[in-house]
């Protein structure tokens, strides 16, 4: 989930209170991370069933897929 | 087999020709070989074949290095027809008739023609050597730009330093500022010899005195149905902690290259196309958004095109159109095709469009060359290996460029204009626009106008 967050203030009870969602819900270990700081927006990862709670709240985008990426090479026939 | 046969014309089959209708092989002197075995291609009318002048001189007839001269009159010139023959014993009859038919010339082989692109599984086609050659490493040298003092961002599986030491490259390491996901147990610069020590020898080509920062990703433990595949996510973290470099720096001095030989093979990792969470065509994604949020902050950002190109791709495709998707697709990177040393693309490499900006690949770079050993004895091959060669001119650059004298899109669209055209005129989706030509793009740094560039 993209969620947009005061940057001084930008942890995973923010996140949390934002989402409308149990912080317990939200991947500690990945955390609140940045991926705009102009714009003042952070990613978290959630799980699907909390993700489809938090949508449509104001300054929530998402949620996103997390799609596996693989090194391109060597190359295999 | 396959054969041509070559006929002399008869005064019948020269009639028949000028006047311009149909003209079936059957009714010409090659319909005499069908009992012994020919079968003629009816779809394949008679081509007309110059006859070569007899020299009269000392030279020899049909000798390619000499100057030729053809008859094109009408009782010189030959007919082409085609058919098949057996390739059984039964081969000679056809062919003794043939040769004993007052009105045939020869029976010729016909053999299929196909492309010679280097695919997955072909020899290396040169070596790292000739890649520098082809890059005018020496002219980066003379001018300072080694990569000196440049972050440069491997962003992959890992790099082990005392490889690339051992393949006589200095191999920096940057301090402090690498990626390593939980859970894995080796430091920076000791990782596993792999796919990023691959990554990292090949940006070295053009860049040796750059600074590495090993950005271990795809060791994440987040699998991953392999051991070296990760999630998006992790790379998020990763360009995170890039930004926070590239924050630190100071504007005189702001420099950080970031290759990434990676991306997804299959659509079926993603939410569907026209999904709001779809990753591969979604600018909204905040993979995608990272991306333009560190390159308008001043990194170079390349991503590998990736191996599905239509003439041999790799196995692990998926994707039925337009592979080139996600962030390898973006408008503020530079997506990086293959070609090899002889400067002919590579089967494998993706084609555009691209699917969050059209115009892609944008350039294409040097691979399947001998060059790492980490696979050997496989090449240093895929838009893998392209995309950190690249990297690495671009390292190489900033040497004497900062972003904030030189901001990430003024060089590229500078690499883009100096390229050497491949393909067909102008930007193309198998080349972009084309081969990175060193000496204009030094020229163009240096205030050169492009028309006396064009005149050296």
């Amino acid at each position: 989930m993209t969620v947009e967050l005061d940057p001084g203030a930008a942890t995973v009870a923010a996140a949390a209170e934002r989402l409308g969602i149990d912080p317990a819900r939200i991947d500690a270990e990945f955390g609140v991370v940045s991926i705009d700081p102009e714009r003042h927006l952070y990613s978290v990862l959630v799980d699907e069933e909390a993700a489809s709670g938090a949508q449509g709240r104001a300054g929530v985008e998402g949620p996103f897929s997390n799609p596996r990426i693989e090194p391109f090479g060597p190359p295999r026939p | 087999m396959r054969v041509l046969i070559q006929l002399r014309a008869t005064p019948q089959l020269r009639a028949a020709m000028a006047a311009g209708g149909p003209v079936p092989p059957s009714t010409t002197e090659a319909a005499a070989l069908v009992p012994a075995g020919l079968v003629l291609d009816a779809s394949f009318e008679p081509v007309p074949m110059p006859a070569p002048r007899l020299d009269d001189g000392d030279g020899r007839l049909l000798a390619l290095s000499a100057p030729m001269e053809f008859s094109t009159a009408p009782g010189d010139v030959t007919q082409l027809v085609r058919g098949t023959i057996p390739d059984d014993d039964s081969q000679t009859d056809v062919i003794s008739e043939a040769i004993s038919h007052p009105g045939i010339v020869g029976v010729f082989s016909d053999p299929v023609v196909e492309n010679c692109l280097t695919c997955i599984g072909d020899p290396p086609v040169g070596n790292s050597a000739k890649v520098a050659q082809l890059l005018e490493v020496p002219k980066l040298e003379a001018a300072g730009m080694t990569g000196q003092g440049v972050n440069l961002a491997i962003v992959d599986t890992g790099i082990n330093v005392a490889h690339l030491r051992a393949k006589g490259q200095p191999a920096k390491l940057g301090a402090g500022k690498h990626f390593t996901p939980a859970g894995v147990t080796t430091d920076p610069g000791k990782h596993a010899v792999d796919h990023g020590t691959m990554c990292a020898f090949d940006a070295g080509i053009a860049a040796p005195k750059a600074t590495f920062l090993d950005h271990a990703v795809l060791l994440s433990q987040r699998q991953g149905p392999t051991v070296m595949s990760g999630l998006l996510s992790d790379a998020l973290r990763s360009y995170a902690k890039l930004r926070r470099i590239l924050d630190a720096m100071p504007a005189n001095r702001k420099a950080l290259v970031v290759s990434n030989s990676w991306g997804m093979f299959d659509p079926e990792w993603d939410f569907p196309v026209g999904h709001p969470g779809n990753y591969s065509n979604n600018p909204r994604h905040p993979f995608n958004v990272t991306v333009a949020s560190l390159e308008v902050a001043g990194a170079d950002i390349l991503f590998a095109a990736g191996n599905c190109g239509r003439e041999c791709e790799d196995g692990r495709c998926n994707f039925r159109r337009r592979p080139v998707c996600g962030a390898n697709s973006h408008g503020r990177v530079l997506s990086v095709a293959g070609i090899d040393t002889r400067r002919q693309r590579v089967g494998y490499s993706s084609q555009g469009p691209g699917r969050l900006a059209a115009q892609k690949p944008d350039l294409a770079v040097y691979t399947h060359f001998r060059g790492s050993g980490v696979f050997s004895p496989d090449p240093d091959g895929g838009t893998s290996a392209a995309c950190p060669v690249l990297a690495g001119v671009v390292a190489a650059v900033r040497t004497k460029f900062s972003a904030t004298r030189l901001p990430p899109a003024a060089l590229r669209s500078l690499l883009t204009k100096t390229a050497d055209d491949l393909g067909g005129l102008g930007f193309d989706f198998d080349h972009g626009w084309g081969a990175v030509n060193t000496t204009a793009l030094l020229d163009a740094l240096n205030g050169v106008p492009a028309a006396a560039r064009r005149r050296r």
